[in-house]
């Protein structure tokens, strides 16, 4: 097995435009969910949401624009500040079997639901004729695929939450198994749609605003959580060979060392403390650790009730004795759920955890519950100047649980 | 009244923001980095406009004179044909 280094991030997600950015409003405890002002949001039981302030559209040529859902400007923009972050250069040869390795759970949504609009609200047979190549799911990954000339794999793996995950697992083992050297690896989602929402409105899984202060909607682990807050995003990671990036003397900001990956075959939603447990067991295993080398962990912590106490108590079953030494945050209360981006997304949060030496805390963590008893980092950042190990974990519909172990370089 | 080709290029020039200084009848298609993929998404706002509907998605156009053209014959094609065929509403259905 061969050592795999994160020599370039780069993210768009609510708080943050770019890593520095975007992190240092996560350790700040500043949350980006707040209540949509569109028209079109009138029709939505809950209002809260977590946009991305960039205007994408300002990034690209108009030719190009037209044939980019949000989606894959998201995307773009991610990338290319990956790729400048690592000063990522390839010979041609290289270029053969450098790949893209991506995640999203729905591709084009504005897309999808214009078409939509246009065919059954419009009653009209004028879909558009980009349509197809602006919500096909690997849209994105071929965009950065071709704007930065990476002929080797291109893949999209569409695994609801844990998309974004599994992509960057699933490169991670190419890379350490030696037949890809460098990597492009990351997800992205732009789900604010009244079509998206409503589908997930109706699912009974989106928190209530916050009446006294809608950016606290988002309460992982508090006894009064009500659900997720969907948010949008993106992030990759420039992923490559340690040899190689020693060589030519990248900065190298952090080491992926371990994954794991497993179903929960129960049920289609409802997590287990098993298939959760097992997922990180595997990721443990896959970087020869044991579970006490592990200093923190950003959790999935949807907000959800489903969610927060299954993954407290499969924390405890991994960990031991040593879940009341650990640290766990979700940071999903400040920046929502990316759905298929947020594997990569909180990736970066915990690559820049370990930089910084720096935990990002959990916040609107208001009310103790019994069934999430762990140290969660309450409502403010925790300097951990020692920490050297971290752990990610995404858990998705569907039942894929997708957990990645970092070091610090 | 506004030729084909005028139409044509306020199109590229609204969508594509392209400069109408460079949108000449003879200006080819590849010297505006039009492909055929950029050219069926013209083709299919020209249809809109001229409420027309093409058979091909344009191939063998290789200059803007040969896009307008090809929409005028379409144009009288459809004045020819009676009724008119082309409508932005579907056909079928109820």
């Amino acid at each position: 097995m061969r050592r795999v280094a994160v020599t370039g991030l780069g993210v768009v997600a609510p708080g943050g435009n770019d890593p520095r950015e975007f992190f240092a409003s996560l350790v700040a405890g500043k949350s980006a969910i707040r209540v949509l002002g569109d028209d079109w949001t009138e029709r939505l039981a809950t209002r809260v949401a977590a946009p991305v302030d960039v205007d994408a559209s300002a990034h690209f040529p108009a030719a190009r624009l037209r044939m980019l859902d949000r989606v894959s400007q998201l995307a773009l923009l991610a990338a290319r500040q990956a790729v400048a972050d690592a000063a990522l250069e390839l010979a041609d040869e290289e270029r053969h079997t450098a790949g893209v390795f991506f995640g999203t759970g729905m591709g084009g949504a504005a897309t999808t639901d214009e078409g939509y609009a246009t065919l059954y609200r419009d009653d009209s047979d004028r879909i558009k004729p980009f349509t197809v190549l602006l919500a096909m799911n690997n849209a994105a990954g071929a965009w950065i695929g071709i704007e930065h000339g990476l002929a080797g794999p291109n893949v999209t793996y569409s695994v609801a939450c844990s998309s974004s995950a599994v992509a960057v697992g699933e490169a991670w083992q190419r890379i350490a198994s030696g037949t890809t050297p460098v990597a492009l690896a990351g997800g992205a989602e732009a789900p604010l749609t009244l079509g998206t929402i409503k589908a997930w409105e109706a699912l009974k899984t989106l928190a209530t605003e916050d009446p006294d202060d809608p950016a606290a909607s988002c309460k992982p682990f508090s006894k009064n959580r009500s659900g997720l807050v969907l948010g949008e995003g993106a992030a990759v990671v420039v992923l490559e060979d340690w040899e190689r990036a020693v060589q030519r003397g990248a900065e190298i900001r952090g080491e992926i060392v371990g994954y794991g990956l497993g179903t929960d075959t129960a049920h289609i939603t409802r997590p287990t403390v098993e298939g959760q447990a097992r997922a990180m067991r595997l990721a443990l295993a896959s970087a020869g650790l044991a579970p006490e080398r592990i200093g923190y962990i950003n959790a999935h912590g949807t907000g959800t009730l489903a969610n927060d106490g299954v993954e407290s108590a499969a924390i405890r079953s991994v960990f031991g004795a040593h879940a009341d030494r650990l640290a766990v945050s979700s940071t999903k209360s400040m920046h929502g759920h990316l759905l298929g981006a947020a594997g990569a997304v909180e990736l970066v949060a915990t690559l820049l955890a370990l930089q910084t030496g720096t935990l990002p805390p959990t916040m609107h963590l208001a009310e103790p519950d019994p069934e999430c008893d762990l140290d969660y980092v309450p409502n403010t950042a925790r300097a951990a100047p020692h920490l050297e190990l971290a752990m990610s974990s995404s858990f998705a519909f569907g039942g894929t649980n997708a957990v990645l172990v970092c070091r610090r370089a | 009244m506004t030729t084909t080709f005028e139409g044509l290029r306020e199109i590229l020039v609204k969508d594509y923001e392209l400069d109408p200084a460079r949108l000449t009848e003879s200006t080819l298609l590849t010297d505006i980095e039009l492909d055929s993929l950029a050219l069926t998404e013209v083709i299919f706002s020209l249809e809109d406009k001229y409420d027309v509907i093409a058979k091909t998605n344009g191939a063998g156009l290789a200059t803007l004179g040969d896009v307008a053209k090809y929409i005028d014959q379409l144009i009288a094609e459809r004045d020819a044909a009676a009724p008119p065929v082309a409508s932005k509403k579907r056909t079928t259905g109820r």
